[in-house]
């Protein structure tokens, strides 16, 4: 995967596409929970302000045919602030020496949406990564146009609304089905963990007739409503 | 995509390889290999009972591993309509390998056993892997014995540290046989044959026909007798002096075969004869023995030939030293439990003749041995279980030929427990009066066992049903033994009650494919003998007898019952293997206790195995399970 990101720098150094010719996100509409391609996708960031604070990592894994397919993922580091090179970009695997000052956050960014190609995202908090993400490819590229989101956090109790997890962190969830995380609090393996929990999700729904996006997100809505209902 | 160059790959794929490189054969492949499996895999996940593969879904085009979570095979009892599990695959094992081999759908329904992840490769990926990495093709091929093969390995080479030396017993005899052996005709004066002997510098030299075929042989130490006697001519033909017939084997016979008919019949030479008997070679004891300081053949002529009881007990260490070198040499479990019975059938043997000796009773008897012994199936750990059969001259009653013998048996019994037979705490020895019996008491004693079959007696079916004779003549055991089996095979009933008796030892595997630990040994430790090779050899005796196989022998009862077609083949395979492995990792056990001079003991600690030998031995505890349904599906228990 990696050469083929070297590779596709080279190209595109300094002719990056106009926000036109990026793909255009896609809405949930009647694609099939189990066919269409869902990207599932963790940030890390120097901190919890995304007026402040700058993405570090970002990780992703697509869950395509009900299954996590690892012949397509993302795994970048943006920066390292161990490194505290501000403007420097360390892309994972890549010499700094292949790199040309500047341009790197915005190769990597335009890769990204590349890779994304449109499709939905699920984020465990979404709310938060959507964000960071949002915030950086306007700020870099210009990029205006929003994704599709689904948040784990949410489908979880929505599906699981009996599980007893203590708590309504990833953590708690992953130790619930017994899932294990090979590192913690790393972009990728978030992810991976995220992904897993998705997968668990999407087998809950079709069984309960869920089978498109539409009525995922239909569905969610109505959990909301109730939950704010709930509140008062 | 392609493969990176880059020495890191990512975070997932890094833990994906990391999860294969800990189970078995994975862990046996290059990381190159592994990393090709981890970039091409798909991570499915099924919930509780969900099917994971069906029959109905055509020929198989996935590899899968289970992640976490159990995967149980589903067939339909022909007989309830209900499903029942075959089997189950847990953490780190593979599916469906014989069917993806086959190119074909499974046989077997598929279900996840609580939330289940799997990991799964394509076929064009799987067919990578396949072509490229040895272990993995081995492994696809052979399934479960090409790791068995890894764990007889590893004990070999344990072994190996101890004593230094190279080749195995399985090695086949041509590589040891002496190519163009010396030879002369059967005409040839005794001084040409030995100045033969002396240009070419050999201790041996075969007598043949003008076909080639060996027809005697003369050895250094015949030389020897007859200098010492002093009365034969050296010039007289060799074939007046030479040991006729002497012990052929073909070609392709293994140095083990070799080595046990040395030690059985106490020759120092084999010749190797081709497919027309024709001589290709010789191989002396000292070719199959050449860098060991103690040898089987050498050992078993010593204890054959002690003048003393001091000398046998002396020699017991000796047998375990050289049990460590059997290991080393690669003979497998049941090649060294072989060579302990011998060693101890040699010993029990010699103390017989010593007492003799001393004190002959004059009577004809053959000493039986029960059990374990009588199974050939000693390990270090043994005690006396033995008996004896006489017949009674005329003039004489059984009582008074009991009296005759009893003293006799006594001081054998004594002389057994002094060279390490420890004495029977259940007094099954031929000094107990109800053990020492005629042909016609022993017979009575069988219809009282077989038609009162009360608990006790299901308790001693393991003892007596597991009969040998050691020494003295074998007929009058043979004549009793089939009319045994003719009664056993006619009586459903005890048949049955052995069937509920053998399902008594389960194996030591929880519902939820945890070990299931010993209640009686210290915590978590699991009792080989009696969880791990009861369930075998008492479930296999069951079927012996009722289809009157005669061997006592285990395996030999496997391989029996598989001839006549009560077993299936395969399954016949996978329970020898599973057996041998068990009996393999406790001997080693055995040996390790007496490296540390501890007492021995049948318990061990799982958690001390590597995950290679736990997943083996749970793999064979499974088979045992198998073994022990089918006893329950014949029996209808």
């Amino acid at each position: 995967m990696l050469n083929s990101v070297k590779a596709w720098l080279n190209r595109h150094r300094y002719t990056h596409p106009g926000e036109g010719e990026l793909p255009h996100p896609k809405p949930l509409r009647d694609q099939p929970l189990d066919q269409t391609r869902l990207v599932v996708l963790d940030l890390e960031t120097t901190g919890l302000n995304p007026a402040r604070d700058q993405v570090i990592a970002i990780g992703a894994v697509v869950i395509h045919g009900n299954a996590i397919d690892l012949r397509d993922q993302f795994d970048l580091i943006l920066r390292r602030p161990e490194l505290d090179i501000s403007e420097t970009v360390l892309i994972h695997g890549i010499g700094p020496e292949a790199l040309t000052e500047g341009h790197e956050t915005e190769d990597a960014l335009v890769h990204l949406l590349e890779w994304l190609d449109g499709d939905p995202i699920l984020a465990y908090h979404s709310a938060f990564d959507k964000k960071f993400l949002e915030k950086t490819v306007r700020q870099q590229l210009g990029y205006a146009m929003g994704h599709s989101w689904l948040d784990v956090a949410e489908l979880l109790p929505l599906f699981f609304p009996k599980a007893e997890t203590g708590g309504r962190g990833l953590d708690h969830w992953s130790e619930y089905f017994g899932l294990q995380a090979s590192t913690r609090h790393h972009a990728a393996a978030d992810a991976m963990v995220t992904a897993e929990l998705t997968l668990i999700v999407i087998n809950k729904a079709l069984k309960e007739g869920v089978t498109t996006l539409a009525q995922l997100d239909e569905k969610l809505r109505h959990w909301r409503k109730l939950n704010n209902m709930k509140q008062y | 995509m392609t493969r990176s160059p880059d020495p890191q790959p990512p975070q997932n794929t890094r833990a994906i390889m990391g999860f294969l490189r800990e189970h078995a054969p994975f862990s046996f492949m290059d990381e190159a290999h592994l990393a090709h499996f981890a970039e091409h895999a798909v991570l499915r996940f099924y919930a509780d009972n969900d099917v994971v593969l069906s029959p109905d879904d055509g020929a198989v085009t996935e590899f899968q591993i289970v992640k976490q979570g159990r995967v149980r095979g589903e067939r339909t009892n022909q007989k309830t309509g209900e499903p029942e599990t075959t089997f189950e695959i847990s953490q780190g094992e593979c599916f469906p390998l014989a069917a993806l081999i086959g190119e074909r759908p499974t046989r077997t329904l598929h279900r996840a056993s609580g939330d289940t992840f799997c990991l799964s490769l394509d076929h064009d990926s799987f067919v990578i892997l396949f072509s490229e990495s040895d272990p993995f093709r081995d492994f696809c091929l052979r399934g479960v014995s090409s790791l068995l093969d890894r764990v007889n390995q590893h004990i070999r080479s344990g072994a190996m540290e101890s004593i230094g030396t190279s080749h195995s017993l399985d090695t086949p005899l041509e590589r040891f046989a002496l190519r163009n052996p010396i030879v002369c005709s059967p005409d040839t004066p005794v001084r040409k044959a030995v100045a033969r002997m002396h240009e070419n510098n050999v201790g041996s030299i075969v007598i043949t026909d003008e076909a080639r075929r060996a027809v005697g042989i003369f050895t250094l130490r015949d030389l020897r007798t007859i200098v010492a006697e002093g009365d034969a001519s050296l010039e007289i033909p060799i074939a007046q002096v030479m040991t006729g017939n002497p012990m052929c084997l073909p070609a392709h016979a293994d140095a083990f075969e070799a080595a046990m008919q040395m030690a059985e019949h106490h020759f120092a030479h084999v010749c190797i004869k081709d497919d027309e008997h024709r001589l290709i070679g010789v191989v002396s004891e000292r070719d199959l023995f050449s860098l060991q300081r103690v040898d089987l053949v050498h050992l078993a002529r010593t204890i054959g030939t002690a003048t003393h009881l001091r000398t046998l007990v002396s020699l017991r260490s000796d047998v375990s030293r050289l049990v460590d070198t059997m290991l080393a040499h690669g003979a497998d479990s049941g090649q060294v439990v072989k060579i302990i019975t011998t060693l101890n059938d040699v010993t029990v043997r010699r103390v017989l003749e010593l007492n003799r000796q001393r004190n002959d009773p004059e009577i004809s008897f053959t000493w039986l041995t029960f059990g374990s012994e009588g199974r050939q199936e000693q390990t270090l750990l043994t005690d006396q279980d033995n008996g004896i059969l006489f017949s009674v001259p005329e003039g004489m009653t059984e009582d008074q030929v009991r009296e005759k013998l009893l003293p006799f048996a006594e001081s054998v019994n004594r002389d057994l427990a002094e060279c390490g037979f420890t004495l029977c705490k259940g007094n099954i020895m031929a000094s107990n009066p109800k053990l020492c019996l005629s042909g016609r008491e022993w017979d009575e004693w069988f219809i009282r066992f077989i038609d009162a079959s009360t608990p006790q007696n299901l308790v001693y079916s393991s003892i007596f049903l597991d009969m040998r004779a050691v020494f003295g003549p074998s007929g009058p055991l043979e004549d009793l033994l089939s009319k045994v089996l003719t009664r056993i095979q006619k009586n459903a009933l005890f048949q049955k009650m052995l069937a509920e008796n053998a399902l008594n030892r389960r194996p030591p595997l929880t519902m939820f494919r945890g070990f299931r630990y010993a209640p009686d040994g210290a915590p978590h430790t699991l009792d080989l003998k009696r969880q791990g090779l009861a369930p075998f050899v008492e479930s296999v005796r069951v079927f012996a007898l009722a289809n009157s196989v005669e061997e006592a022998n285990t395996l030999e009862r496997i391989d029996r019952l598989a001839d006549k077609g009560v077993f299936d083949k395969k399954d016949a395979n996978a329970w020898k293997e599973a057996y041998s492995l068990i009996q393999a990792i406790r001997m080693r056990a055995h040996q390790d206790l007496l490296d540390k001079q501890l007492p021995l003991s049948n318990f061990i600690n799982p958690d001390h195995l590597n995950p290679l030998d736990r997943r083996i031995l749970r793999e064979s505890f499974r088979q045992a399970q198998r073994l022990q349904q089918k006893l329950e599906v014949t029996y209808q228990l």
